[in-house]
C-alpha cells in the first residue's frame, strides 16, 4: 500500500534510498552541499560506494532537516491516506445502500452493476495494463493521495520528496506494486463496506428480487445468472435454482425462500467478484513489493550519483610529508672573483651539451682554444686542473638552456668562474624557451653571477671571442633580458662567423 | 591469549603490512610528481611546476583497492648534486674499504653532510632504502649525462631494484632511444614509456606488469591493483555515457509551448536554447568530477574546452557544419537557430512497437496533458523543440570529451583541446537516423528533467540504459 502506511513492511532503509533520492534532486537542482566532515567520516569506515551514498544522504538529510521532513510528509501522507480509507468505506456502504434502496423490490441486474461495475472496471484496467510493458501503470486513486498530500504537505523540501519519491518507485519498479496495493487496499475497504452494509441491510429489512428486460430472453437471463452463479457456488453461495430465475421476472410473488436465495446471490458475486480479486491482487502487490524492497539497489549510473564516485571511493589517500623542507639558502659559493690573469688566452668549454649543439671547428675565430664538452666526473676534474694550472683570460661556457639547471651544474658553473679573469655564459640554442632561460638565469644569479656575464646569442658570444672586448656582455644584455634571447631565434651564427 | 591479541591486525587501512612501497625518484624536474598524480588520479597530489625542485619533502601516496592499500608511492626531492654526493662518498667510504653499497650510503645518511649540502639527496636515499623498490623518472627530452649515469649508480647502491620511466614521450625532442641504449649498458633492460601528461591507455598495466617482473613477491598485489584499475577504467566509461545519455534524453525531449506570434516565439527560442545549454554544461561539469578532473582549472565553461568549435555556440549552423552534420532545410537561422517547429507528428518517425508503448505510457500518464496540448494546438499554439542537427552536435561533443577525458593524465596543466576527438569520429552519429530512444524521447516531453512537468518513468530509464549503450557501441 502506500509507503506511509508500510513502515512495518518497507524496510527501514527504505527511506535511505528515499532520502538519498532527494538528496540527488535537490542537489542537481540547486548545487551540492558541503560535505567535507561527512566525506572524512565516511572514509574512516569500510563500507561500498552505495553504502557510503546512502550513509551521505542520510547524514546531510539529519544535518538538513530533510529527514524531519521526511517524518512530517509521512505522517501528513498517512493522515491522507486514513481520509481516502474512511471515505473508500463510506462509499462503499453508500453504493450498496443505493443499489438495495429504500426497501421493497429490487431490480437485480441494475443492482449488480451498481455494486461491482466500476470496481469491475478498474480492475480489469489494471489487468490490462501488464499488456503495455514498460510504460509506468500509475493509478487513479494512488496520484490523487499523492496530490491531496502534496497540497498539505508544504515546504521546498516537502516539493522534492514525493517527486523523488515517485523517481525512486519508478526506477526500482515498484510504482505499479505501490500503485497498486494503494489503489486494491482502498477498493478492499470500499467493497468490504458495501458487503457489510449489503449484509445490514438484508439482515434487517425485506426485499423482494426481480429481473426485467424487454430485448433479451428470459432463457439468457437464466443462463447469465447461472454463469455468473458457478463460482459463488463453488465457494459456498449456492445459485438460485432456474425456476426460481425464470418466475422472478416482473413482479410476481414468490415464496420468501427464493428472495432469499437471490439476497445469498448477491452476497455471493460482491464476494467473489469484487471482495476476493481485490484481495488476492492486493496479496499480490503487497509480496511483490515486499521482495522488491528486500533488494533495493541503488542506481549509481545517474547523475548527481555518478560524480560522487571519486569523492566517496577514491582510489587513493596521501599520507603526508617526512618532514618540512628545510628554508631555502642560496648556496654559501663564493662571490664570482676574477682572478689576476697571466695569460691571455680565449678558451671555450661546454658543460653537458648534448652533441647536436657543439661548435663546430671552423666556426670558432682563430686563437679560441677549445676544451670540448665536459661532462662526467673525470672529465670535469681535468677541466679544473687545466684552469688551474694556467688561468685563462676568456672563458665562455655553454650550457643547453633546455636542460633543467640544476644545483650540481651551478656549483660547477661557479667553480669555473672562479678560474678565468673574464668568465662569461651563453645558453644554447638561442631559440630556448624564454621560461627556461629565466629558470637558468635565477639560478646562476643567486649563485653570484651577475646580469653582464650571459650572452643572448651565440654570434654575439663569437663575437667576443674573436677578440672584440666591448661588444660582449654589456649591461645592455641585462635590460634585454633573458627573453630576449627568443627573438634572436635562428641566430645561430650563420654567416657572421665565416 | 597476548599472542592472538598481537596477531590481530591493525583496525581499518592501518595495516598495509603486504603493501608495496615504491619510492619515485630521479633527476630534478623529470616529473615525479606528476607521475604520482595520474597514477592517482588525482589531480591535488603533492606541487607540480616546470622548475627544479618544486617537491622539497618527501611525500607519500597510497593507492587502495576496495579500501585497503595495495602500493604505496613515496614522492621525493629531485636528485640535483649526483656528481658531488659521489665524490663526497669516495671521501667517506673509499672504494678500498669495499663496503656494500646500502653500507655505503648508510654511511653517508650518518654523515653532516646529510643533513647540509646534501639534504634532499638524503632524504631520497633513505626513503629508497625503506622501499622495496624505486621508479626512476626520466624527463626523455634531456640528452643522456654523466650526471644520470651518477645518479642511478648511487641509486642502485641503495640495493633495490630499480624501474625506469621515460615521461613526456610525447614530445618531439624526445630521446627515448638514446635513453633505452644508456639503461640498457646500466643493466636496466625493463623500461616504462609513462608521458604523465597523456598516458597511454594501458600504460598503468605496462607499468604495473614490470614492476610485477621485478618483484615477485609481490605480483599477486599488483595483479589484484591492475585488475582494479581495469574495472574502474570501465566503469568510469558506463557511468560517463549513462550521464550523456541522460542528457541528450533531456534536451531531446525537451519542448517549449508559445503562442504564435514572432517576438514570443523568438523569446521561447532563446529560452530553450538556454535550458539546452545549462544542461549541457551540468554534464560537462559531472564528466570532469567523474573523471576527477578539477573544475576549479575551468573557470569559464567555453575556455579550458578549446578549440574553435568547443568556442562556438552550440546553436550556430557553422558548429554543426563544421563537424559535417547534415544541416537540414528545417533548421533554422537567426533567433529561431537551433530550435524546430514540432508538427504534432513527432511519433510518426518511430518504429511501430515503439509508437504504441509510447502512446500507451502516453495515455496512461494522463491523458489531460495529451489533451492540454490539443488545446493549445486548436489555439495555434506553436511547440519549439532542440533541432536534431544539435543533438547530433552534442553527442558527438560529449563522446569526444569523454575520450579527451580518459586520454589525460592528472598532471596535465592545459585546457582540454577536443577538436582533434571530434575529427572523422562517430560517422553514424553525423548522418543516420537518430537513436529510436531520442525519437521517442522527442514525442514524450514528460521525459524531460528541465519539464516543469517531468514524471519519472520505467521507460524512460530503460531508453536511458538502451541509449548508453548505443553510445557504447558507436
Amino acid at each position: 500500500m502506500a509507503p506511509g502506511k508500510h513502515q512495518g513492511v518497507m524496510p527501514k532503509n527504505f527511506d535511505n534510498f528515499w532520502l538519498a533520492e532527494t538528496l540527488r534532486l535537490r542537489e542537481s537542482l540547486w548545487g551540492p552541499l558541503e560535505d567535507a566532515s561527512e566525506l572524512r567520516k565516511l572514509q574512516s569506515a569500510p563500507g561500498t560506494f552505495e553504502a557510503r551514498v546512502l550513509a551521505r544522504a542520510r547524514m546531510l538529510a539529519e544535518r538538513e532537516g530533510m529527514a524531519q521532513t521526511l517524518a512530517q510528509w509521512r505522517s501528513v501522507a498517512r493522515l491522507t491516506l486514513l481520509l481516502f480509507a474512511g471515505a473508500a468505506f463510506l462509499l462503499g456502504c453508500g453504493a450498496a445502500a443505493g443499489a438495495l434502496g429504500p426497501g421493497g423490490s429490487v431490480n437485480l441486474a441494475p443492482a449488480v452493476t451498481a455494486l461491482l461495475g466500476l470496481n469491475t472496471l478498474a480492475f480489469l484496467l489494471w489487468l490490462a495494463s501488464f499488456l503495455m510493458q514498460g510504460s509506468a501503470a500509475g493509478s487513479v486513486l494512488a496520484s490523487a493521495w499523492l496530490k491531496l498530500t502534496r497540497k498539505l504537505a508544504r515546504g521546498p523540501d516537502a516539493v522534492l520528496l514525493p517527486r523523488a519519491l515517485l523517481e525512486l518507485l519508478s526506477r526500482q519498479r515498484l510504482q505499479r506494486w505501490a500503485a497498486g496495493a494503494l489503489s486494491h487496499g482502498l477498493w478492499v475497504l470500499a467493497l468490504a463496506g458495501a458487503l457489510l452494509t449489503l449484509v445490514a441491510l438484508l439482515v434487517t429489512r425485506r426485499y423482494t428480487f426481480h429481473w426485467e428486460t424487454t430485448l433479451l430472453s428470459p432463457d439468457t437471463f437464466v443462463t447469465l445468472v447461472q454463469g455468473l452463479g458457478r463460482l459463488p457456488s463453488l465457494l459456498g453461495f449456492p445459485e438460485p435454482p432456474a425456476a426460481i430465475i425464470r418466475s422472478s421476472s416482473g413482479p410476481s410473488t414468490l415464496p420468501d425462500a427464493a428472495h432469499a436465495a437471490w439476497s445469498i446471490w448477491l452476497i455471493g458475486m460482491v464476494v467473489t467478484y469484487g471482495l476476493l480479486p481485490r484481495l488476492a491482487a492486493l496479496a499480490v502487490s503487497i509480496t511483490i513489493l515486499k521482495r522488491r524492497q528486500s533488494t533495493l539497489t541503488l542506481d549509481t549510473t545517474l547523475p548527481g550519483i555518478v560524480e560522487l564516485r571519486e569523492r566517496l571511493m577514491p582510489a587513493s589517500e596521501s599520507t603526508g610529508i617526512d618532514r618540512p623542507a628545510p628554508s631555502l639558502t642560496t648556496s654559501g659559493l663564493p662571490p664570482v672573483a676574477a682572478r689576476p690573469g697571466v695569460g691571455t688566452r680565449r678558451a671555450l668549454v661546454g658543460v653537458e651539451l648534448p652533441a647536436e649543439l657543439a661548435w663546430q671547428g671552423p666556426e670558432l675565430p682563430p686563437g679560441v682554444n677549445d676544451l670540448g664538452i665536459v661532462d662526467s666526473r673525470p672529465e670535469r676534474r681535468r677541466l679544473l686542473a687545466t684552469l688551474h694550472g694556467d688561468a685563462v683570460e676568456q672563458l665562455l661556457v655553454c650550457c643547453d638552456a633546455r636542460q633543467t639547471p640544476d644545483r650540481g651544474t651551478v656549483a660547477f658553473l661557479v667553480e669555473l668562474a672562479g678560474l678565468a679573469q673574464q668568465p662569461r655564459l651563453l645558453l644554447l640554442p638561442d631559440d630556448a624557451s624564454a621560461t627556461r632561460r629565466e629558470q637558468w638565469l635565477q639560478q646562476l644569479m643567486n649563485a653570484g653571477f651577475e646580469v653582464e656575464h650571459f650572452f643572448r646569442t651565440r654570434a654575439e658570444a663569437l663575437h667576443w671571442l674573436a677578440g672584440n672586448p666591448g661588444q660582449g656582455g654589456s649591461a645592455d644584455d641585462g635590460d634585454a633580458g633573458p627573453q630576449a634571447g627568443q627573438a634572436f631565434s635562428g641566430g645561430k651564427g650563420g654567416g657572421h662567423d665565416a | 591469549m597476548p599472542e592472538l591479541s598481537n596477531m590481530a591486525p591493525a583496525p581499518g587501512r592501518t595495516n598495509h603490512n603486504g603493501a608495496l612501497r615504491l619510492a619515485v625518484v630521479g633527476h630534478t624536474n623529470t616529473g615525479k610528481t606528476s607521475l604520482l598524480r595520474t597514477l592517482s588520479r588525482n589531480p591535488h597530489f603533492g606541487e607540480v611546476k616546470d622548475s627544479p625542485g618544486t617537491t622539497r619533502h618527501v611525500e607519500g601516496l597510497r593507492l587502495l583497492v576496495e579500501g585497503d592499500t595495495a602500493v604505496e608511492l613515496f614522492d621525493t626531492p629531485g636528485l640535483e648534486d649526483g656528481m658531488a654526493l659521489l665524490d663526497y662518498l669516495d671521501v667517506l667510504a673509499p672504494p678500498a674499504e669495499r663496503l656494500d653499497g646500502p653500507s655505503r650510503i648508510q654511511r653517508f645518511l650518518d654523515s653532516p653532510e646529510s643533513l647540509g649540502r646534501f639534504e634532499q639527496e638524503a632524504r631520497v636515499l633513505r626513503k629508497l632504502l625503506e622501499c622495496d623498490a624505486g621508479i626512476y623518472v626520466i624527463d626523455a627530452r634531456d640528452p643522456v649525462l654523466a650526471k644520470h649515469r651518477d645518479e642511478l649508480t648511487l641509486l642502485a647502491a641503495c640495493g633495490h631494484p630499480l624501474l625506469p620511466v621515460l615521461n613526456f614521450t610525447h614530445s618531439p625532442e624526445q630521446r627515448i632511444e638514446e635513453w633505452r641504449g644508456a639503461l640498457a649498458r646500466l643493466g636496466l633492460h625493463a623500461v616504462v614509456e609513462f608521458d604523465t601528461i597523456a598516458p597511454p591507455l594501458d600504460g598503468e598495466d605496462q607499468l604495473y606488469d614490470k614492476l610485477a617482473l621485478l618483484l615477485d613477491t609481490h605480483a599477486s598485489t599488483l595483479r589484484a591493483l591492475k585488475q582494479d584499475i581495469a574495472q574502474q577504467r570501465l566503469q568510469r566509461h558506463e557511468d560517463a555515457l549513462a550521464l550523456v545519455a541522460e542528457m541528450l534524453i533531456d534536451i531531446a525531449a525537451l519542448r517549449l509551448v508559445s503562442p504564435p506570434e514572432p517576438d514570443r516565439m523568438e523569446k521561447a527560442a532563446e529560452q530553450l536554447r538556454g535550458l539546452a545549454r545549462k544542461r549541457e554544461d551540468h554534464c560537462i561539469d559531472a564528466l570532469l568530477k567523474r573523471y576527477n578532473f578539477r573544475s576549479s582549472d575551468f573557470p569559464h565553461r567555453h575556455l579550458p574546452l578549446k578549440g574553435e568549435r568547443w568556442d562556438m555556440d552550440l546553436f550556430h549552423p557553422q558548429a554543426l557544419k563544421e563537424v559535417g552534420i547534415q544541416v537540414g532545410k528545417g533548421m533554422a537561422a537567426g533567433a529561431m537557430a537551433g530550435a524546430t517547429l514540432d508538427m504534432f507528428t513527432a511519433g510518426i518517425s518511430l518504429g511501430a512497437a515503439t509508437l504504441i508503448g509510447a502512446a500507451a505510457g502516453g495515455l496512461w500518464q494522463g491523458a489531460d496533458k495529451l489533451g492540454r496540448r490539443l488545446l493549445g494546438r486548436l489555439r495555434g499554439y506553436q511547440e519549439l523543440t532542440v533541432d536534431d542537427a544539435v543533438l547530433r552536435l552534442l553527442s558527438i561533443r560529449e563522446l569526444a570529451l569523454i575520450a579527451a577525458l580518459e586520454r589525460r593524465g592528472h598532471a596535465a596543466q592545459g585546457p582540454i583541446d577536443i577538436s582533434a576527438l571530434m575529427d572523422g569520429r562517430e560517422e553514424a552519429l553525423r548522418k543516420e537516423k537518430l537513436p529510436e530512444e531520442l525519437l521517442e524521447a522527442r514525442a514524450t516531453p514528460e521525459w524531460s528533467t528541465l519539464a516543469d512537468d517531468y514524471q519519472p518513468s520505467l521507460r524512460r530509464t530503460e531508453a536511458v540504459r538502451r541509449l548508453a549503450g548505443k553510445l557504447a557501441r558507436l
